[in-house]
């Protein structure tokens, strides 16, 4: 009797295990799109009130782990050209380079580093990696209602051969439209940063929240992007992905 | 100790100033040495310090020499599992450009990661670089300076500093401002931070990193990863905790704490003379006492005992005051050799100001007792074998008995026979440091035989200059060698220090003149750093062809000097065009045949090795020596062995294609300017700097003013000995002093006599001055005899130490201006005493004894 309860419970968690698997993928395959582009405004707003605000271009081309990402900034005039290209591959982490165009430079970011802001704001290098589904292990925690909308909560665990700043985190994503809504992230059980997905729209035909909002909540400072003159699938060459091309367009 | 307090005490007051003659004596010994210490750890220490700060949480440093390595080594640091964080520096010391700063390390880092290593405890910045690397890392004129940095210079957040770069004079803006204290301290606070990609840009470096700082993942054992490291990266890399560099800049100063210990030690020897003859005199004059004392029960353990005591407490006395004298010493030879070694050896270091420290201070007084102690040892043990009725009796104490000599003879004969058997096995460190010493003890040991036979050979002498005076002075002298020999032994050791070091720099000296005369003969020198040691700047090699193709330039030689580690300790690789060297430069070749090197070299076939590097790193001829390099270790022979002083740990010469090859980089920090007949250097130089000096750093030197900076930096490299060998002439003269003093007492009965029957007060000033100058004749014809012998072994240490070669050449010059020189100072210590024993009360000399 026992061992049959306890077949049973093992049954039924690697079907939640393979429910919640199913809902990240379903999630990822809805947003999957040959290329994007928008403008982001970002607002670091400090601990002490003081608000800081960038802005940047994001162009992607190929989706979900195994896409080429260029980031360059516009404004303010002092960090002006500086770009960042993010190579993501679906089996390691993502290769990152920095260009500063005042040294004319191009410097490769490491894994290591990962864990560090991005630049004063309070993503971390890691938060603008694209996960792919396979890097992970998940697991259905139950569902709650967030921003009026009943979402899944799902526990996601790095696997081995994945280097991540947390050990755990929490992924709510909407049950009407498989939007993602928030993220946490976990070091040995402590909250470190929270990912909220707001004002979400749909974009040609793909659900988009057009306000990100972090919380580092080791500095107890916050970071809003907004992302404006949003388009998906638009025609961008892989040249443009390169460091050649981040060098020349500087 | 009750003894001492009755009987010693009362005597010592009476005896004011010898007692503070003695005292004197054992204080200068023991301040050189403290001095003399304290510097050379506070220079140790500030640099080991700024290592420490800077390497913030890196628990491995992975470095190639001076020549850095390319960017690429970087991935393959952090493709290492065990490693948790690796980051790249840039390390350069700069001048400032600001008035009365002196040098800035500029810390070249990477922002991105180098938080994770070090901690910048910002206290003001724009907002924006507090928070944002972006903002530092996109402009790059950014710097970070220390708050004492900053507050010395009066600088804020937005002011901007002048610095050279390889570009030319830019200026850099103050973009943070780093709290006090930990990092902010390292260099003495005279810390820049900027980005270690502005950094290269600035200093000329490429694409190259000086060294990688690694943090090693949790848990895994430092070994393990140090381990791991070196096997991903090969034998061409250093893979060491960040302390390992203190322990590399303490074997480059290896020679000169050597030299500075020796120097030391000799002064402290020299003072041990001064308490003995003090104590020797002490023991005649108090006979009598010694005698009533032994007459009433004393035993020769308490006679003993007493005097030891005594010694005991002056050499803690000396030693206190000889600490504190130190002290004051310290403070002022730290920042001198400081300077010293970042001018020879091009490290950058920052001292602190000298702090003794309890274990110095404990060491040097216990060093200063126990040379007291022991220096007081046989005139204590004399005092305790006085016969009670003989030392009631007046008579002629200071003589040495017959067999005392005789004793002291044997002793001498077996000490010599002993230092010539080191001699002779002398190979090994140990037999030859036991010869040095038994040599020296056979002259001490010969001292008061051979001063009583010079005093007899000088007698006839004395006569013929003053008949009465010169008599007297003379029989004082045969009379009472016990009073003399102490300080004539200390008169001979420290001219002996003069004649060994004086041989020994002149040596060097024209060992290097020659070398400058065979090496140095291009007509301009560019460098690309200001000091011709610091190797921090670097030219890209197409300057030279750029030189080259100037008017009246007839051939220009691109050289590369960087240190790397052989077989623990820094050496200098130098690369050059060996092709177009031989071509101009005839080196002083040691062993092999020039050409032959020069053919071999210049094909990539082989190294040429300094004198200095074959000798300190057992390498010869046909040798083959493995060069650590980026690309793994360079094996090639030796096929050469020539003299070169570029570095006092020794030199490599490759030609520039094996330095491309292995060291992935094609960069100058010298270029080495032939001109054609009929230009004139002046007018090449000017065009030179018109051409060049707006877009890249350079410094154009010519010949003469190579050469000029070569001997000053000869110069004050001998500087400090100079000083401890004053100290040591001082502790000498203050001997005579001392001696002078006690003769006059001695002999105030005499003098009282031969002033009542008629002696003018001129004949007995004459009669003190002449003792003296025998004095110190006599110390002269034993310090330049016995400064052979010292020459010889000195001469022998600095190519065991050293490694250099040097000729056996007596300095006959100094040894000319010495016999005025030492008759002057011994005349001059005696005006005093001899005004003394002028002014004597007649009575009561007469009443005396």
């Amino acid at each position: 009797m026992n061992r049959l309860c306890a077949w049973l419970l093992l049954a039924a968690s690697v079907g939640a295990a393979q429910e919640a698997r199913s809902i990240v993928e379903e999630a990822q395959r809805r947003t999957r799109t040959q290329s994007q582009r928008y403008e982001g405004t970002l607002e670091v707003i400090g601990s002490k009130g003081k608000i800081a605000v960038k802005r940047w271009r994001y162009e992607r081309l190929g989706s979900h782990g195994s896409s080429k990402a260029v980031l360059r900034f516009t404004a303010p005039p002092e960090v002006k050209g500086v770009a960042l290209l993010v190579h993501n591959h679906p089996d390691r982490a993502s290769d990152q380079w920095m260009w500063t165009p005042a040294l004319q430079r191009d410097r490769r970011i490491a894994l290591q580093d990962r864990s560090t802001r991005f630049f004063g704001t309070d993503f971390s290098f890691e938060d603008l990696e694209e996960r792919d589904v396979d890097q992970f292990d998940y697991r259905l925690a139950g569902e709650e209602t967030v921003d009026g909308a009943l979402s899944w909560k799902i526990e996601a665990e790095p696997k081995k051969t994945r280097a991540s700043q947390y050990t755990r985190s929490l992924i709510w994503i909407r049950k009407d439209n498989y939007a993602w809504v928030q993220m946490e992230g976990y070091r040995g059980g402590r909250l470190i940063r929270r990912v909220r997905y707001l004002d979400l729209e749909l974009v040609q035909g793909i659900w988009t929240a057009r306000r990100l909002e972090v919380t580092d909540f080791t500095r107890n400072s916050r970071t809003v992007l907004r992302v404006d003159k949003l388009e998906y699938n638009v025609k961008l060459s892989p040249e443009e992905f390169t460091l050649q091309a981040l060098r020349r367009e500087s | 100790m009750r003894l001492a307090r009755l009987i010693g005490w009362p005597y010592a007051r009476k005896h004011v100033l010898r007692t503070c003659l003695t005292v004197a004596g054992i204080a200068l010994g023991v301040a050189v040495f403290v001095a003399m210490h304290a510097a050379n750890r506070a220079v140790l220490g500030g640099f080991e310090r700024t290592v420490d700060r800077i390497a913030g949480a890196a628990q491995l440093q992975v470095t190639a020499g001076g020549f850095g390595f390319p960017e690429e080594v970087l991935e393959r640091v952090q493709a290492v599992p065990e490693v948790r964080v690796a980051v790249p520096v840039i390390e350069a010391v700069v001048d400032t450009g600001l008035a009365g700063q002196g040098s800035l390390l500029i810390l070249g880092v990477d922002m991105t990661g180098d938080r994770s290593l070090r901690q910048y405890d910002l206290e003001s910045g724009e907002e924006a670089i507090i928070d944002d690397p972006l903002v530092f890392l996109a402009q790059p004129d950014s710097l970070i300076v220390t708050r004492e940095f900053a507050e010395r210079n009066r600088l804020e957040v937005g002011h901007r500093i002048p610095l050279m770069t390889m570009e030319g004079p830019k200026q850099f803006v103050v973009r943070g401002i780093m709290r006090p204290g930990g990092f902010g301290k390292a260099f003495g606070g005279n810390l820049a931070v900027m980005d270690i990609y502005a950094a290269q840009k600035m200093l000329g470096r490429g694409r190259r990193f000086d060294r990688i700082d690694v943090a090693v993942r949790e848990g895994v054992p430092v070994e393990r990863c140090q381990a791991a490291l070196r096997a991903a990266l090969g034998p061409g890399f250093e893979v060491e905790p960040p302390e390992a560099r203190g322990a590399h800049f303490e074997s480059m100063l290896r020679g000169y704490t050597f030299t500075v210990n020796i120097s030391s030690l000799f002064a402290l020897f020299i003072g041990m003379f001064i308490i003995y003859n003090s104590f020797q005199i002490a023991v005649t004059e108090r006979r009598v006492e010694i005698g009533i004392l032994r007459a009433l029960g004393a035993t020769q353990g308490q006679i003993r005992g007493l005097f030891l005591v005594e010694s005991a407490l002056l050499g803690a006395t000396g030693a206190g005051l000889g600490v504190i004298l130190g002290g004051a010493m310290a403070q002022l030879s730290a920042a001198y050799i400081g300077g010293l070694l970042e001018d020879v050896y091009g490290v950058a270091q920052h001292v602190e100001g000298a702090e003794l420290g309890a274990p110095l201070i404990a060491s040097s007084a216990a060093l200063g007792v126990l040379a007291s102690v022991l220096a007081a040892w046989i005139p204590s043990r004399a005092a305790a074998r006085v016969d009670p009725v003989q030392a009631l009796q007046k008579g002629k104490y200071q003589v040495l008995s017959v067999g005392e000599n005789r004793a002291r003879r044997r002793a001498a004969a077996a000490s010599l026979a002993a230092a010539l058997i080191c001699l002779a096995a002398g190979r090994s460190a140990e037999a030859f440091y036991a010869g040095y010493l038994l040599a020296v003890l056979t002259a001490i040991l010969l001292a008061p035989t051979l001063s009583l036979w010079l005093s007899k050979l000088l007698r006839p002498l004395l006569r013929w200059l003053r008949p009465v005076e010169g008599t007297l002075a003379a029989d004082s002298l045969i009379h009472a060698p016990r009073r003399t020999s102490a300080t004539v032994a200390a008169l001979m050791l420290s001219l002996a220090m003069v004649i060994g070091f004086a041989g020994m720099a002149g040596a060097i000296y024209d060992s290097v003149t020659q070398w400058m005369d065979q090496v140095l003969n291009p007509d301009l020198f560019v460098n690309a750093s200001g000091s011709i040691s610091r190797r921090n700047f670097t030219f890209p090699a197409s300057l030279a062809h750029e030189i080259e193709r100037m008017e009246g330039v007839d051939q220009v030689q691109a050289v590369r000097h960087a240190r790397v580690i052989f077989g623990g300790v820094p050496v200098s690789v130098v690369a050059a065009d060996v092709e177009k060297l031989a071509s101009k430069v005839r080196r002083i070749v040691i062993q092999g045949d020039l050409d032959e090197m020069y053919r071999l070299t210049a094909q990539g076939r082989g190294v040429i090795v300094s004198d200095n590097f074959a000798d300190l790193r057992g390498v010869r001829l046909g040798d083959t020596i493995a060069l650590p390099s980026p690309s793994g270790l360079v094996r090639l022979p030796v096929v050469g062995i020539t003299r070169d002083y570029t570095d006092q740990q020794g030199s490599v010469l490759v030609d520039r294609s094996v330095y491309r090859r292995w060291w992935q980089e094609d960069s100058a920090d010298v270029l080495r300017i032939y001109l054609k007949p009929g230009y004139s250097p002046e007018r090449v130089r000017q065009r030179i700097l018109e051409q060049f000096a707006a877009r890249q750093r350079l410094f154009v030197l010519d010949n003469a003013e190579v050469r000029r900076e070569i001997l000053r930096l000869t110069d004050q490299w001998f500087g400090m000995t100079y000083n401890q060998i004053a100290v040591a002439v001082l502790v000498a003269v203050l001997g005579i002093v001392n001696t002078l003093t006690v003769s006059i007492t001695d002999r105030r009965r005499e003098l009282g006599v031969l002033q009542s029957v008629g002696g003018l007060r001129q004949q007995v000033r004459h009669t003190v001055w002449m003792e003296a100058v025998g004095i110190g004749l006599i110390g002269l014809v034993l310090g330049l005899a016995l400064g052979a012998v010292n020459l010889y072994y000195t001469v022998e240490m600095v190519h065991r130490v050293a490694g250099l070669r040097i000729d056996y050449q007596y300095p006959w010059g100094v040894a000319a201006l010495l016999v005025p020189g030492m008759l002057l100072v011994a005349l001059a210590s005696a005006l005093w005493p001899a005004e003394k024993a002028v002014r004597g009360r007649l009575v009561e000399a007469l009443e005396y004894e």
